[in-house]
């Protein structure tokens, strides 16, 4: 498994593997939910709903994979350097992160459910639902998921702008860390 | 499709109310139901929704000399209505829509029917959902096919109209779905025996 796992300094392959395909499809989800939110419907983009649904309960299961990984192989600490505010910050982010990457695709689940419709996912498979069908949980679940969903594209934006922080202003290799496993500053 | 063929056929054999020979009795139809349709459309963004439902029972009595006289009382199943795709129909039937749970069935009771144009105007009340409202169709009589002229054993009626379904509590996705739901019936009904 040398190369797979997470070491103390290191991010495995497969840590790593998480983390980006998770960044590329919350970044498109960002846009895919934006898009749906404001579309005019029609026939000819029904699929987009159901494309939505495919993508946030496959990133829900990848989320819930990475925190069961995470228990096998625990993820390497911070690289050392910021002051104290920002590394408790940081791991707050982080926190946050894991909470809205499970609480996101749960309550666009749960609220899809309570429309009364399947939550057909791939065309193929129908997820029961998480809460009762009723109006009133149909309009607190889309609210919930509409604030959490701004919150998670808050994150992002926070997470990506650290890390640029990090990786170009004080150098320390942290986004290299996570893109080829080992920090290796660029000094 | 099909059945607007059929009816282009049955329009081309048509013998509207005045070429019918005069007689007084009111006649009692039964309903052909297999023969029949329940369309509908609604707009969806810019397409549409189209769907049938099945009509359980129809009492028509007609007297073409006293328009007065007729009556119209049909019920749909509404718990069988189909739509364009699967997740139409299931909101469709669904709590937000008709709620087939708790009502399964439409019902539409004539209270007035008078001679307009080469048709008739047919006033009456139609239950949605357990709402009550008043609604008008417009009816066009033609002799159906396989029948000789100048006879009314076998009759389509084609009757049109709208309704609007917020008005009965069908509220469901009323931002993407529209609210006037248009009606495009034939009802190929034969003369009780």
């Amino acid at each position: 498994m040398s190369g797979w796992t997470n070491r103390p300094d290191s991010f495995g392959r497969i840590s790593r593997s998480l983390h980006w395909l998770m960044a590329l499809a919350i970044l498109a989800m960002l846009v895919l939910g934006r898009t749906i939110a404001t579309m005019e419907p029609g026939l000819s983009t029904l699929w987009l709903y159901g494309l939505h649904k495919s993508i946030g309960v496959t990133l829900l299961a990848l989320a819930l994979l990475r925190l069961v990984w995470h228990r096998f192989s625990p993820p390497p600490a911070p690289l050392p350097g910021p002051p104290p505010w920002q590394m408790r910050t940081a791991r707050a982010t982080h926190a946050a992160f894991y909470v809205l990457m499970v609480a996101v695709p749960a309550s666009g689940w749960a609220a899809s459910g309570a429309t009364g419709l399947d939550v057909l996912i791939f065309d193929r498979w129908v997820l029961p639902p998480l809460a009762p069908v009723s109006q009133a949980w149909e309009d607190r679940l889309f609210a919930l998921h509409g604030v959490l969903t701004k919150a998670l594209a808050l994150l992002v934006v926070l997470h990506v702008a650290a890390a640029l922080k990090r990786q170009y202003r004080d150098r320390d290799g942290t986004l290299h860390r996570m893109l080829s496993g080992r920090a290796r500053p660029r000094r | 499709m099909h059945r607007r063929t059929a009816l282009t056929s049955l329009i081309a054999l048509t013998l509207t109310l005045p070429a019918f020979t005069a007689r007084t009795a009111t006649e009692t139809y039964r309903l052909d139901s297999a023969a029949s349709t329940v369309a509908f459309e609604t707009d969806f963004g810019r397409d549409h929704i189209a769907g049938t439902m099945p009509v359980v029972s129809a009492d028509v009595a007609l007297d073409f000399d006293a328009l007065a006289r007729c009556s119209v009382d049909v019920v749909l199943a509404a718990d069988k209505a189909v739509a364009s795709f699967p997740f139409a129909t299931q909101a469709l039937r669904g709590p937000k829509v008709l709620d087939t749970a708790n009502h399964p069935t439409i019902h539409f009771t004539s209270t007035r029917i008078r001679a307009e144009g080469d048709g008739a105007r047919v006033e009456g009340e139609v239950t949605i959902r357990g709402v009550t409202r008043p609604t008008v169709l417009h009816a066009r009589f033609h002799r159906s096919d396989n029948t000789a002229p100048g006879t009314r054993d076998a009759l389509a009626v084609r009757l049109t109209g709208e309704v609007h379904r917020a008005e009965f509590g069908a509220t469901g996705w009323l931002d993407m779905v529209g609210d006037v739901v248009r009606l495009d019936i034939v009802a190929e009904i034969r003369k009780a025996p």
